[in-house]
């Protein structure tokens, strides 16, 4: 039992550095990325190429370097980096919202059947394998895995840091004032196609990264292991923590992956219908989301308001208590009352 | 200032599909005047912004801004050149606080990098601090002192207005362009937009005003450029235009829409 925690924890710290990443591409920049999931999957399979040896016929690959683990992650980086980057600056440039993620789409279902049918590059549909215990150096198999989780746990400690400080730094900021109004944002000098696409790379790294640990963590990786539309999960788990928040992605990103994928297997599924488990667990998400899009559309932890810090902070009691938005138009857009003036302050500044 | 033109416009033609929006345009602005420009619907105002401010090109003629050539630029390289417009509609960034509002309006965009941003946070922290008591000075002015930490899709249309006028007084521009900053807005608010667009010229900035608002556009403006059907048809000040033929004609004769 204790080793099926450490299981599930490893798998949902991996999951919840792709989803911070994701979170920057859709929670801050506002694009609905339907590609991140190839970024993640591109990680995972550079990193097992990048890490085990030559292959041996009739297993074909590319590169089969041999490299230490935590450099082949790295290289996997830059690689997604590269990739992230040509899809960006096609999909970025002028394509936005719906156009914008059926661009992205494409993209993702080409690299998937690429990878699924040109052998030579990741031995297609059978997948590559051979990557065990990279780090393990003579711990046993039971405490390799407690050491993986802390190391997981750790990388997402570290992302989360970094992520929560683009958060809350001038740049983040404008990122989202580019969501919020591209030509308003121009109109103030910044570049919309370079915000946009910086925090599209940033938001692939991760990705990235997520698939170098998810590598580690699986050890073998075939077109079975993934599929495009799991980035639902993703954004079931963003949508619940609360988009735009980096804490509250990491909170959605456990509840999602403990709560719904892993405690759906403990419903069980008759004989003569298998797949029962898993068809559920896919409903129970669906229902989640809109579930959560009608009653608390900002998430658990709702994307903090201001960067100055002079917001009063809330407790966690807020949550029972903060009145749900139903409503998120501001209503008629002129309304006399406010400006009931007695004395003028812009009259007396200047006078 | 001088008579060397701040803003010069010269024979700038713009068509949408066959329909010539702007004809042969040309306008001379000064530098440090308040300029209004009018003219009935259609007359192409709305779209000579577009062509200056980069978001539309034209399909001939030029637009120099301070003695620079601005056609082809980006609007965001033309903002960075000194120029801020608005839009007929307040443009706020409507998930930010009012005061990320102005902030933004603000911040010098070297702060912006992502480099930047990760490595020296607290640096960048200090140096937002430094800017605490001028925003504050303008939000007080702007009366949203009171809501600076509300979201700002959530203020009325009037403050919406005020949180406009905030941002770019925050900003600094040489050039302003407002289209029809009175939109919407009743006379009490209208006079206190008013007194915002007179600051603007007294911090330096140069002003362009669209407007329908007659009587605001003779208290406001030193001078008036009136255009119809794409073409600048008269510029001079409020009181010499008023029994100019052309004028009259385009406001109350031809303004068949």
């Amino acid at each position: 039992m204790l080793q099926y925690w450490t299981a599930i924890l490893t798998e949902a710290s991996i999951f919840a550095v792709l989803a911070l990443g994701i979170d920057m591409i859709w929670g801050w920049a506002g694009d609905f990325d339907l590609s991140a999931y190839a970024y993640f999957a591109l990680g995972v399979y550079m990193t097992i190429v990048l890490t085990v040896g030559k292959p041996k016929s009739p297993v074909e690959y590319v590169l089969g370097w041999h490299l230490p683990y935590l450099l082949a992650v790295a290289i996997a980086v830059v690689v997604v980096v590269f990739f992230a980057s040509l899809i960006g600056a096609v999909a970025l440039r002028s394509l936005r919202e719906v156009y914008f993620s059926i661009t992205t789409l494409g993209a993702v279902w080409a690299i998937y059947y690429l990878v699924e049918n040109y052998t030579p590059l990741f031995n297609g549909y059978n997948g590559v394998s051979g990557l065990f215990d990279p780090m393990g150096g003579g711990l046993s198999y039971e405490a390799y895995h407690y050491f993986f989780l802390a190391f997981c746990a750790l990388v997402l400690f570290l992302v989360y840091l970094v992520v929560q400080r683009l958060s809350k730094s001038p740049f983040g900021r404008m990122v989202r004032a580019v969501r919020d109004d591209e030509k308003a944002a121009s109109v103030y000098g910044r570049n919309v196609f370079w915000t946009k696409y910086r925090t599209y790379l940033f938001g692939a790294g991760l990705a990235g990264l997520a698939g170098g640990l998810f590598a580690a963590y699986i050890g073998a990786f075939n077109p079975l292991d993934w599929k495009p539309t799991e980035i639902f999960v993703l954004y079931a788990a963003i949508l619940v923590g609360g988009r735009g928040n980096p804490k509250g992605v990491v909170l959605g990103s456990f509840i999602v992956y403990i709560g719904f994928v892993e405690m759906t297997r403990y419903i069980p599924s008759p004989a003569t219908r298998p797949e029962l488990g898993s068809a559920l667990r896919q409903i129970l998400i669906g229902v989640l989301i809109i579930a959560m899009l009608r009653f608390r559309p900002s998430g658990i932890i709702p994307e903090r308001l201001g960067t100055d810090g002079s917001e009063p902070r809330r407790s966690w009691r807020h949550f029972f208590t903060r009145p749900i938005e139903t409503d998120p138009s501001p209503g008629p857009s002129y309304e006399p009352d406010d400006v009931d003036v007695v004395d003028d302050p812009v009259q007396g500044a200047t006078t | 200032m001088t008579s060397t033109a701040f803003l010069e416009i010269t024979e700038v033609t713009k068509t949408f599909g066959g329909v010539v929006a702007v004809n042969g345009c040309s306008m001379r602005i000064r530098e440090g005047t308040v300029v209004g420009l009018i003219g009935p619907n259609g007359a192409g105002k709305s779209s000579v912004i577009d062509l200056v401010s980069g978001f539309e090109r034209p399909d001939s003629g030029s637009v120099r801004f301070d003695g620079v050539e601005v056609v082809g630029k980006r609007p965001d390289v033309i903002s960075r050149m000194g120029l801020i417009r608005t839009f007929q509609t307040p443009r706020e960034w409507r998930d930010l606080s009012v005061i990320d509002n102005v902030r933004v309006g603000k911040s010098d965009l070297g702060r912006e990098t992502l480099w930047r941003s990760l490595t020296s946070a607290r640096r960048l922290r200090r140096l937002e601090q430094d800017d605490d008591e001028e925003i504050g000075a303008l939000m007080v002015k702007y009366r949203l002192d009171e809501i600076r930490n509300h979201r700002a899709s959530g203020l009325s249309g009037g403050q919406k207005r005020l949180l406009e006028f905030a941002r770019i007084a925050a900003a600094k521009p040489r050039l302003t362009i407002l289209d029809e900053p009175m939109g919407g807005v009743n006379p009490v608010l209208g006079e206190r937009i008013g007194q915002a667009i007179r600051d603007l010229r007294t911090a330096g900035s140069t002003v362009v005003v669209v407007e329908h608002n007659l009587p605001f556009i003779e208290q406001t403006c030193d001078e008036v450029v009136v255009m119809d059907l794409g073409s600048v048809i008269a510029q001079g000040r409020f009181d010499e235009l008023r029994d100019n033929k052309r004028v009259v004609d385009a406001y109350l004769g031809n303004d068949d829409e």
